[in-house]
């Protein structure tokens, strides 16, 4: 693609979030959304196959299904309270339909079908920043209009999602399908906590954006798309055997890495209101997430996989730039002792 | 019968919308699309704005449905699909042709309509502000408003025009 329009549309999605983030008019919101979602279809689209194709197809499809859900919730809401501002929505059929839109935005149980089929089909690249930056704009909604939320629907999809995103995960081995499974896994428990203190769900929201950011940008380094080629990584670079090692130990909620404060915070937070049986459930489904990060270091990082002998000679080294790979590993892993300093971000 | 020309012209509005999204070829789906465009100009013009209808008439039909009936043209095959020429096609018509029907004689028997909300007539719809605009339409002085108040808006949607159009060439470029 030309430079110019690269740099253009992505400066395109960047407004769009911003846009969103920054609105207090809901049809503002709405544009930002369709801002953001136009934008990106051709950054999915970078390389012009029909795997890209259709996932992007897929993409538009799921989304511009959610802003018209969204479009309607708002309207519903205009009916019935005469104002546009977001503040609170003021009627419970249209913050049922506009948290079902906003889940459909972020991949949450049961509209969670199009993330591994999505993330699968496009490159590596751009499957970082459809699981980072595009969680950004409906998180910063759903943290603006969390006190009208209905609780029981979105406890049922955080949980849901919890198990959808760690069941789901066990199969695969292909990472982009594994990094899209625990996706859906982390925004179950960002919005399991949103009604009770959505100061929390951003904390998971930070931390989460590192740790997918670090894994990405690992797996960027050794361009490895599967389980078998991110195994031979003890061939190319030692030394981020290790660092695998210690980031999905921290994705999957391990004290002493920083993976465990959102989990630590949100399991303290619900019990403090009083609800234990979902907190000890989020937690032993989490431990399905776990198992296929596990497999993945065991296969990476504890032993040597079976590979064919000339795989274990490499001469031909390529060496990669991959901006703030060091300072994102740190942060990924050494944040917990950090935990006080949670209240700078009320 | 002119009590309820709104009513007759969103059921002309709601059955064109049902004949193309019942997916006959494009240029069928542009046929209605007129007819749709016509009558939502009627409508805006009974709330009283004239000039937003025939922004919709230039603008909307004028403009762009003529690019597109033109492109549409360039690119349609040698029998194209009508309503009645497929049964898939035919079938999602009458199905939407029998729900409308089905909701006209609910909205006819009943004061009240509880489909997901309840909605009781025009009246629901109108929101009067405090605003004292004096001998000025409410339209023109909401035209005037986008150009003021809400520059931000047009800067946004815009923007959102060109890079639609980016976008729309980068990705049928196929490279």
């Amino acid at each position: 693609m030309n430079p110019l329009i690269f740099t253009t549309i992505l400066m395109t999605v960047l407004l769009g979030t911003m846009i969103v983030m920054m609105s207090s008019h809901w049809l503002m919101i709405w544009i930002g959304f369709e801002m953001n979602l136009l934008a990106i279809i051709p950054i999915l689209m970078k390389k012009y196959n029909p795997r890209t194709m259709e996932a992007s197809t897929k993409y538009f499809l799921t989304q511009a299904t959610a802003s018209m859900l969204l479009m309607m919730a708002i309207i519903i809401n205009l009916m019935h309270s005469g104002q546009w501002t977001i503040t609170k929505v003021f009627n419970p059929t249209a913050s049922i339909i506009m948290t079902s839109a906003l889940a459909m935005k972020l991949g949450l149980t049961p509209f969670h079908f199009w993330v591994p089929e999505v993330t699968q089909g496009i490159s590596l690249t751009s499957g970082l920043i459809l699981l980072t930056w595009q969680k950004l704009a409906p998180m910063s909604i759903l943290y603006q209009i969390s006190p009208s939320i209905n609780l029981n629907i979105l406890l049922t999809m955080a949980v849901l999602s919890i198990l959808v995103g760690g069941w789901g995960g066990l199969n695969q081995t292909q990472l982009r399908k594994i990094m899209a499974y625990s996706s859906i896994a982390h925004m179950g428990w960002m919005t399991a906590v949103l009604v009770y203190s959505p100061t929390l769900t951003m904390l998971n929201m930070l931390i989460y954006i590192m740790m997918t950011l670090t894994m990405f940008m690992l797996f960027i380094q050794s361009s490895s798309t599967t389980t078998l080629s991110l195994s031979h990584t003890w061939n190319k670079t030692p030394l981020t055997t290790t660092l695998i090692l210690i980031t999905l130990l921290s994705m999957g909620g391990l004290p002493p890495l920083s993976g465990f404060m959102p989990k630590w915070m949100i399991i303290q937070e619900l019990t403090k209101n009083s609800s234990i049986i979902l907190p000890t459930l989020m937690a032993i489904m989490a431990l399905l997430n776990l198992y296929f990060y596990m497999r993945l270091t065991y296969s990476t990082s504890l032993t040597m996989f079976p590979s064919t002998n000339n795989m274990k000679m490499k001469w031909q080294f390529e060496t990669k730039q991959i901006t703030l790979l060091p300072p994102l590993i740190v942060m990924s892993s050494l944040l917990l002792p950090l935990t006080p300093m949670l209240s700078i971000l009320d | 019968m002119m009590t309820y020309i709104v009513f007759i012209l969103s059921v002309i509005f709601v059955v064109s919308f049902v004949g193309f999204s019942s997916k006959p070829s494009p240029i069928y789906g542009g046929l209605v699309l007129i007819v749709s465009g016509g009558v939502g100009c009627g409508i805006i013009m009974n709330f009283g704005g004239s000039f937003l209808g025939l922004m919709v008439f230039l603008i909307y039909l004028g403009g762009m449905l003529v690019v597109f009936g033109y492109t549409t043209a360039m690119a349609t095959e040698q029998y194209p699909e009508v309503w009645v020429s497929n049964t898939t096609v035919m079938g999602v018509f009458l199905l939407g042709l029998l729900m409308e029907v089905m909701l006209v004689l609910y909205v006819l028997k009943s004061e009240e309509v509880g489909v997901v909300f309840k909605f009781s007539g025009v009246g629901d719809w109108a929101i009067y502000d405090i605003g004292d605009s004096g001998v000025f339409s409410e339209e023109i002085m909401g035209v005037a408003a986008l150009y003021s108040y809400g520059a931000w808006v047009v800067i946004v949607t815009g923007w959102s025009l060109f890079v639609g159009v980016l976008v729309i060439l980068e990705v049928t470029r196929g490279d």
